[in-house]
């Protein structure tokens, strides 16, 4: 296999990782953040400050991203808690920029804005696809059961969830957090692939790539998520050649697909044994039309 | 006054009042509902009935007065923590989760009661199994009980009216409470719905010996199946007592049939 | 640059040179913002590609003064139509399709998103992503206040020209039946279409007062930072701007500016240029910790 496909695996794994989280919290939680970049940002440079700087083994330097990452994540969640939809996207915005301004002004303990170099090489192949792999048994696992239908009750009708008896504040707290631990894996792993990063990496562009990804695949579908991700880091090596017009691409298609298609590619369907049914159900099964009459 | 155990006042409204504006939508309320009874609540639209639903599950929080469940009191308890202590309610105008079907609407509120960790969750190991299992079985146990069985893979909102409607009751239901409230259950109803529906409720009733508190327009319904009246106009309480007493109560004729 | 080692009179001087500043700078934000707030308050949705009219504006300017080497009225008179007109176009392109479909503002601006990101690259994919300095049509000389601050002229024009434009806008909400019909529709859109409102001919109209006051920004905005496609981008300080005064807020739109135009200038004057940008998201966490409605904004409650 050659180097540039190794890079290929590594970036489309790191990727994965975040839109994952990226796509509990907005698909399944209906959270919509524009600022998740700021935690792969603090994910990154903490395992870049304790691998290069301080010789910790990488393994837990990239936990200690992780956990960082869920802590802030924690920190901001809950007092934006009551914030309903535009205002928590701006929200979002001004948090996910506020943590790439403090890094940028970070002095000499983040290198600020040019950069921080010098870090160790331990995201290779196997490092990469194995925290993808348990990341996404770890995901998948969760959504399939209780947590998952609870959040998205949460997102469907939080008033009807509470009077369900769901602490709703939690779930969504409980979903940010879990959010803000994967995108900070997954920076960290990115830096262990770049060996380099700065906090220009992580502004609003990174965040709106991560969650056009999501509704590319579809809100509220984990698969459709990977699946989207694919399909657009696929298209963007294709396009390579004319990489400047990769992000009028990204802006394209955010606007085709909300006109078109706005439950994404895969809608609120997942892969699986669930999928097959639910789409023998809709065609052969009887047939309702939209007031529940039998057509 | 010593009241015997089994005819302890579950739920007790005392001097409720709540002002939207300057408006008083609920205006010194005070009753009672012993356990066990299946209990009304009527008065023309407006009269501040779903008001009060949403004082005693924390929508909203009270301007003054209190609510007291099994003697203890709620008043300002939120709504999570109100339905914590066992009870349930429907929706007017239908909350369901819409884009879920309907065994996922009630296994969303069976969950409830039948939970386990979230280890186990991310890693579906331990009981995960057999709890996701015994979930399933009971929620379709219970959709088999309102007669939505064979709708269950079905997404909610393109159940008709009728189904969704005793869908919600169903999820109401699933969360094993011991006091049920159901605001407009027959809403949009034609009579030979309602007639199942009475059945269903009075049914429910018996079987699982619940108290139930229901908001209703159909006069029929809650004469049928009510014992316990409790009617309401313009905020404040105007009659209660039995379906005679109020069918012939003056207060009540012209509240609803006007002057 | 600590402010300790300023001698009194000096802090004086740059304070006022500072609030001067400010207020020049608020002024941009307002018609920034102002436009923007309008729309929201009409269709409840941040639209996030208002950045890009400013945009627009800004290189429809340019490329009028250099290339057709006209005057700034005629570049100016230019700039707001084709911006107000690309911004009718965003509309009926992107938004309509899908306020037609549904009511979840969540994919309208998931698509404002997107045509912000398209405006941008269109320009950087055919003109190219260089700075471009704005020929000096307006005046920047230096004016001189009794030997205590010095200012520029432009400060004092940028501040002119929102109190006209805003004027106008005022003018036309209270004194015209269409300034009429807006401000029903702020209220409530479904019973204005019930009172026989063309709904799309006013939601059109909206965008390109809202397109015509961006450009007016966006202008004044390249002469200040000089022109460049990503330009766009400050609107980000003009939305914080409209939320601390409250999302649909006009009048709280300007306040919010200001307020912002003014802590912005007196950071970098007194305490550091680099503080500048974190005192706006300060300014912003405060607000939606405190008073997420903005200071001019309703409590918007949900029916049960």
């Amino acid at each position: 296999m050659s180097a540039y496909t190794e890079g290929i695996i590594c970036v489309l794994c790191i990727n994965a990782i975040a839109v994952m989280g990226v796509s509990l919290v907005t698909g399944y939680t209906g959270i919509f953040s524009l600022g998740h970049a700021g935690y792969m940002a603090i994910g990154a440079y903490t395992a870049a400050i304790l691998t290069a700087r301080y010789s910790f083994y990488f393994i837990p330097a990239i936990v200690a991203g992780g956990l960082l990452a869920a802590l802030i994540a924690y920190i901001i969640g809950v007092p934006t808690l009551k914030l309903v939809g535009d205002y928590y996207a701006i929200a979002s915005i001004g948090l996910g920029e506020a943590i790439r301004l403090i890094l940028e002004n970070g002095g000499t303990f983040t290198r600020g804005a040019r950069g921080f170099p010098g870090i160790p090489n331990y995201t290779n192949l196997t490092v990469a696809v194995c925290s993808f792999v348990i990341m996404a048994f770890l995901m998948f696992n969760l959504i399939n059961g209780r947590f998952g239908r609870a959040f998205k009750a949460c997102r469907d009708d939080y008033i009807a969830a509470s009077l369900l008896g769901y602490n709703t504040a939690k779930y969504r707290i409980l979903s940010l957090v879990i959010s803000g631990f994967y995108c900070g894996v997954a920076g960290a792993l990115l830096g262990g692939f770049l060996l380099y990063i700065k906090p220009l990496m992580f502004d609003m562009m990174k965040s709106t790539e991560l969650t056009s990804v999501v509704v590319f695949g579809g809100l509220g579908s984990m698969s459709g998520t990977l699946l989207g991700m694919v399909i657009i880091t696929l298209i963007t090596e294709v396009f390579r050649p004319i990489s400047q017009y990769r992000m009028l691409i990204y802006g394209a298609i955010l606007v085709i697909i909300m006109v078109l298609r706005p439950e994404g590619i895969m809608g609120q369907y997942e892969f699986g044994p669930g999928m097959f049914k639910a789409i023998k159900e809709k065609f052969k099964g009887d047939h309702y039309s939209e007031e529940g009459r039998k057509v | 006054m010593m009241a015997k155990k089994s005819n302890q006042n579950v739920l007790q409204l005392e001097n409720l009042t709540k002002y939207f504006g300057g408006v008083p939508a609920v205006n010194d309320i005070s009753f009672s509902i012993e356990e066990g009874k299946l209990a009304g609540l009527i008065g023309p639209n407006g009269a501040g009935k779903t008001t009060i639903f949403n004082l005693i599950t924390g929508v909203y929080p009270p301007d003054s007065g209190k609510i007291l469940f099994w003697g203890e009191d709620i008043t300002y308890l939120k709504t999570y923590q109100a339905i914590g202590r066992n009870m349930a309610r429907t929706f007017q105008n239908l909350r369901l989760f819409p884009h879920s079907t309907a065994l996922e609407n009630v296994m969303v509120a069976l969950q409830q009661h039948h939970s386990y960790s979230f280890i186990e969750a991310i890693t579906h190991l331990g009981g995960w199994g057999k709890k996701e299992r015994e979930i399933k079985a009971k929620s379709m146990d219970i959709l088999d009980r309102v007669g939505l069985a064979d709708r269950a893979n079905q997404k909610a909102r393109t159940l008709p009216y009728g189904m969704q409607r005793r869908l919600e009751i169903a999820r109401a239901l699933a969360l094993e409470p011991k006091f049920l409230f159901l605001d407009e259950p027959a809403a949009g109803m034609n009579p030979e719905e309602v007639n199942a529906l009475n059945t269903l409720i009075l049914g429910i009733h018996k079987e699982l010996k619940f108290t139930i508190l229901v908001i209703e327009h159909h006069m029929d319904l809650v004469m049928e199946i009510c014992s316990h009246i409790i009617c309401m106009n313009f905020g404040t309480k105007i009659a209660e007592g039995n379906p005679m007493e109020i069918q012939s109560h003056p207060e009540v004729l012209k509240a609803y049939l006007g002057e | 640059m600590p402010v300790f080692n300023i001698e009194r009179g000096e802090s004086l001087g740059i304070l006022i040179q500072q609030i001067i500043n400010g207020l020049s700078l608020g002024s941009v934000y307002a018609l920034i913002a102002v436009g923007y707030s309008l729309v929201y308050s009409i269709l409840m949705f941040s639209n996030f590609a208002h950045g890009g009219f400013l945009v627009i504006g800004g290189y429809i300017c340019y490329f009028v003064l250099k290339d057709m080497g006209a005057g700034i009225l005629i570049a100016g008179f230019l700039s707001l139509l084709g911006a107000g007109a690309a911004a009718i176009l965003t509309e009926r392109l992107a938004y309509k399709p899908i306020r037609e479909k549904t009511n979840n503002t969540l994919y309208l601006l998931i698509a404002s998103m997107g045509m912000s990101i398209v405006i941008e690259n269109i320009f950087v994919v055919t003109i190219g992503g260089r700075f471009r300095a704005l020929p000096d049509i307006i005046p920047t000389t230096p004016i001189h206040l009794s030997g205590m601050a010095t200012i520029s002229a432009f400060d004092l024009i940028s501040l002119l020209a929102a109190v006209v434009f805003l004027s106008i806008l005022q003018l036309i909400l209270v004194k015209t039946k269409w300034g009429l019909a807006i401000r029903a529709a702020a209220y409530n859109l479904r019973i204005a279409s019930l009172m026989g409102v063309n709904v799309n001919l006013l939601i059109s109209l909206t965008f390109f007062i809202a397109g015509t006051l961006a450009s007016v920004g966006g202008i004044f905005l390249a002469v200040r930072y000089t022109l460049y496609p990503q330009l766009g981008g400050i609107t980000i300080k003009a939305f914080v701007a409209a939320v601390i005064g409250g999302l649909g807020s006009l009048p709280g739109a300007v306040v919010g500016s200001i307020i912002l135009g003014l802590a912005e200038m007196l950071t970098a004057g007194f305490i550091s240029s680099q503080l500048r940008d974190l005192v706006v998201f300060f300014f912003l966490v405060i607000t939606l910790l405190v008073r997420p409605q903005g200071l001019f904004g309703k409590d918007v409650g949900e029916k049960v």
